[in-house]
């Protein structure tokens, strides 16, 4: 397409490669020796906390801004200082950024007029994306405008296909959208992923939106790659407190070493965790709402247990969510609705857990 | 909602303040449009006898040919300087994130807020220290000092919502600086250099404080105005004031009718 | 398991990253250049140039002219400051007074006046405003004189108004023109626009859903323009009185139109120092103090606002 020309393909060879990549304004580090692979055809997702560098991670990956240091490969070919529109990437901005002043389809066949394709084969190939993101062919003269947001996002993803780029980038596009549309609209994006078989790369700070689409997750966190894994592996095997935590809603105990077993700093409990690393003195103990069930009478021979009163039930709708204190502790609990805790609040409730369920992170 | 609707009253009152207001506006230009038109040399309300022979002589007249020609060339350039200039101005002003921005903005809007006259005089005083000699261009200078930061008000506001990822979106889809500039921002910010064109013209063809000390053996339209007002009356005076006014007026409303027809031309564009 | 180690791994590995690290050492001339090469301030010097050559370079000078001895033109010779001490001792401090007077008047009736205007067209005639702005517009493009020159017609012995009484009243109203409250009605017919704009950006910056929740928590209507409209609308207000304020003060062509020689306002001693007396430092002395005075108050409310907020809005 242009200057990048495509090395010869390894199939092992990753079509974008971050060596060591830097990023400083003034003293301020935004990223700090990124190392990435990202494998051709594969759906790849930077998750991070605003402040992240994950915005400044992806605006080098486009061309918008040059790295300080370390390299930016495209299929082996060094891109650090080629600016974004001699590419052949492009991205789908959050703001979308749709040209106002244009219509539905003078949007989608930008590209293709700035690379000085005749109006008629625009045209044809506006109307075949319009119908493959499920937009009717009669908004081709319609203002940007009077659209939708899901349909702004469509058109948005049609003028970034239109550019038929080598990678799409994504900048948490379907951020400002209602919680349903874009449950809707993710899976939608990982369909099309399928049907195009490029490589995508999107960037976004919901880790729930993140194992919803993508093949590979890395997390970033204060402009460092703080682990990366599909997302089986990020939620079976965080690396640390922060990941864990990230993923949503988690039990946070802090602990120190009593023995062979777990002080809890809140409630004063002696709990039992996984095994302890050499020379563990105090950390954190993590574990998910849903490791917890509901002891009754001491059938269950589980060594975590701890006496508490039943505080609030919330309704999650599959799942019934309950807040117990215990002592100083506020524990959630999680049970799907079928096995819901039968009783009232203020009971009297013991919880447990096995010790191998939860996650054990030094700090 | 419900609780601040108006009451109709209040609604009633509202009208008949703006009608007050608009009457108080107008009065004094529908005098000179009725002194315009009566056939005495002095004028007397109520008219006595109606003629349209004071605009036979202003369109007849040498003299008030030159003023026209001289007031016209005066706003037509500084409109195109000081469009260009706040084009970049505006851009500083809303649209970039620099260090020194806040003080570049409240710097820009001074001679905004600074007596007209006093800045006349004190230009008179730097061209006669510089030995520039003072004549219809050094008025266009001093036309620029005073709109140029009116102009770049009009379009930072337009600026104000433009979003720059506009710009890095064409940029991203392969456009080059200048397709990016021709395709989107110029586009986009058109409304608002629009504006700022017909202020800066506007503004420059109605001025008097400066132009008057500024012109040197030069003159326009106000300011000739002025002299006649001061000394002198004659009934060319509502005659050409009329005409200035509804020259203005004019122009106003070909470009309100500009705007519009663009934005219907737009909206058939989409129907298509 | 093996968790442990990589998390160790990990952070010794970004500390070895921090102890690399290292910053960049900035001299003045690097980060001047840094500074030229921002966008913004490029975009910005062609402006900021004409206003140093146009607006700057001749106020130095003015501020030059002032501190020679009077009525000479040579900028090489002793400094003083005869003039200040002229201006303290005549009588100059009356037109000063004048000026300081009617500006204030013209303030507080441009304020009354246009509150409710601003008010009616942003929160009251939504569809009707755009033409109605265009009607309020279109007097700002007439020269200032012609419209003043229409007060004189008005006005006049004979005029509309006297006429228009006679006729049908049968009152004598001929004594109006050449008058003090013919000056401010000069005055504030001239600079209505420029109290009314900037109340209309202030007073659209107040945002409908937060007059709702004042009257739904059980505001009154003075309740609701005290506590919420006024002071959300402050800064447009703020930057309306501002203005007219400054350019009431500084006018000329009202007093001498309308005002014939019932007062001398300063703008009209400055005016006379420079043309008919030729005695330049000391009308460079006169513009001196005036905008000193004026400045003062520009700097004063200008530094207390934040243009982005008001200008984004519109």
């Amino acid at each position: 397409m242009n200057s990048a020309t495509p090395a010869t393909t390894e199939s092992a060879a990753p079509i974008l490669r971050l060596q060591n990549v830097d990023k400083l304004f003034g003293d301020f580090v935004a990223v700090e020796r990124v190392n990435l692979d990202i494998r051709e055809g594969e759906f790849f997702t930077i998750v991070g906390p605003s402040g992240s560098g994950k915005t400044t991670l992806i605006r080098m990956l486009v061309g918008m801004d040059k790295p300080s240091d370390g390299n930016i490969l495209l299929r082996g070919t060094r891109i650090n200082d080629v600016p974004a529109n001699k590419r052949p990437t492009c991205m789908v901005f959050q703001s979308l950024a749709l040209f106002p002043h244009k219509t539905v389809g003078q949007n989608i066949e930008f590209p293709l007029k700035i690379r000085g394709v005749p109006p008629a084969e625009r045209r044809g190939r506006c109307e075949r994306l319009l119908q493959q993101l499920h937009l009717p062919q009669d908004y081709y003269g319609k203002a940007v405008g009077k659209c939708s947001g899901g349909e702004q996002q469509r058109v948005a993803l049609a003028r970034a296909l239109a550019f038929d780029p080598e990678i799409l980038f994504f900048d948490e596009p379907l951020s400002a959208i209602d919680y349903r549309l874009r449950k809707a609209l993710e899976k939608e994006l990982k369909d099309i992923h399928r049907e195009t078989g490029k490589t995508f790369v999107y960037i976004t700070h919901s880790l729930e939106e993140a194992m919803v689409m993508s093949d590979r997750i890395a997390i970033m966190r204060g402009g460092r790659v703080v682990q990366v894994g599909t997302p089986d592996e990020i939620y079976n095997r965080p690396r640390n407190r922060f990941v864990s935590e990230f993923m949503g809603e988690v039990n946070v105990l802090e602990v120190a070493r009593d023995g062979d077993r777990l002080r809890d700093g809140a409630s004063g409990a002696l709990l039992q965790g996984p095994a302890m690393p050499e020379g563990f003195t105090k950390g954190f103990l993590v574990i998910r709402p849903e490791a917890f069930r509901f002891l009754n009478g001491t059938a269950d021979a589980t060594p975590n247990r701890l006496e508490g009163r039943l505080y609030n039930e919330y309704s999650l709708g599959s799942r019934m969510q309950y807040q117990v204190h215990v002592g100083g502790g506020v524990f959630l609990v999680e049970k799907l609705r079928e096995q819901r805790y039968q009783g009232q609040l203020d009971d009297s409730v013991t919880i447990g857990w096995d010790p191998a369920e939860a996650m054990l992170f030094e700090e | 909602m419900g609780a601040l609707t108006t009451s109709p009253l209040m609604k009633r009152l509202l009208a008949v303040w703006i009608g007050a207001i608009l009457v108080f506006l107008y009065l004094p230009m529908a005098a000179i449009a009725l002194a315009s038109f009566s056939r005495q040399r002095y004028f007397r309300f109520p008219v006595p006898r109606f003629d349209t022979r004071w605009y036979e002589d202003a369109f007849t007249s040498l003299s008030v040919r030159d003023l026209l020609w001289t007031s016209l060339t005066v706003a037509a350039i500084v409109t195109v300087i000081s469009v260009v200039l706040a084009f970049l101005g505006a851009l500083a002003f809303a649209r970039y994130d620099w260090k020194g921005r806040t003080i570049y903005q409240k710097l820009l809007l001074l001679p905004i807020f600074f007596p007209q006259a006093v800045l006349g005089l004190a230009l008179l005083l730097w061209y006669s220290a510089l030995g520039i000699p003072t004549s219809w261009m050094t008025a266009v200078f001093a036309h620029l000092v005073w709109i140029l930061p009116i102009a770049t008000l009009v379009i930072s506001i337009q600026v104000y919502g433009f979003n720059p990822a506009w710009e890095e979106a064409a940029y991203d889809l392969g456009a080059t600086r200048w397709q990016v500039f021709r395709e989107v921002t110029l586009p986009v910010l058109w409304p608002g250099i629009f504006s700022g064109a017909l202020f800066s013209f506007l503004l420059s063809w109605g001025n008097f404080p400066l132009s008057l000390y500024t012109t040197g053996a030069d003159s326009t339209i106000p300011e000739w105005l002025y002299a006649k007002m001061v000394s002198g009356y004659t009934p060319l005076v509502p005659t050409l004031g009329t005409l200035t006014t509804v020259g203005a007026a004019l122009l106003l409303l070909g470009a309100y009718a500009t705007i519009m027809l663009v934005r219907r031309a737009r909206r058939a564009e989409d129907g298509g | 398991m093996s968790l442990e180690t990589d998390v160790r791994a990990l952070e010794s590995e970004l500390e070895d990253a921090d102890h690399t690290r290292r910053r960049q050492r900035s001299s003045l001339w690097t980060e001047l250049g840094d500074w030229l090469r921002q966008p913004g301030a490029l975009l910005a010097a062609p402006p900021m140039l004409l206003l140093a050559l146009g607006f700057l370079g001749p106020l130095l000078l003015v501020a030059a002219f002032s501190l020679i001895p009077p009525k000479t033109f040579d900028l090489g010779g002793a400094w003083t400051i005869r003039n200040y001490v002229d201006i303290v001792t005549e009588s100059y401090w009356i037109s000063f007074a004048w000026s300081f007077a009617l500006a204030t008047v013209t303030v507080i009736l441009l304020m009354l006046i246009c509150y409710p205007l601003a008010y009616a067209m942003t929160k009251v005639f939504g569809r009707a405003a755009n033409i109605l702005t265009l009607l309020l517009v279109i007097p700002l493009f007439v020269s200032e004189n012609i419209r003043l020159f229409g007060w004189v017609l008005s006005l006049v012995k004979g005029g509309v108004l006297p006429g228009a009484a006679e006729l049908w009243l049968g009152l004598d109203i001929s004594g109006l023109l050449y008058t003090v409250p013919a000056i401010v009605l000069g005055l504030v017919y001239v600079y209505l626009p420029f109290m009314l704009f900037p109340m209309v950006l202030g007073l659209s910056m107040v945002p409908d859903r937060l007059r709702e929740a004042a009257v739904d928590l059980g505001a009154s209507r003075w309740q609701l323009f005290r506590e919420i409209e006024l002071p959300l609308a402050m800064p447009g207000i703020l930057i309306g009185c501002l203005l007219t304020f400054i350019l009431a003060l500084g006018s000329l062509a009202e007093s001498k139109i309308l005002g014939g020689s019932a007062i001398v306002m300063i703008a009209d001693d400055i005016e006379s120092a420079f043309t008919f007396a030729q005695n330049w430092p000391k009308g460079a002395a006169l513009s001196v103090l005036l905008i000193v005075l004026a400045g003062g108050l520009v700097f004063a409310v200008l530094s207390r606002l934040d243009l982005d907020k008001i200008l984004g809005r519109g």
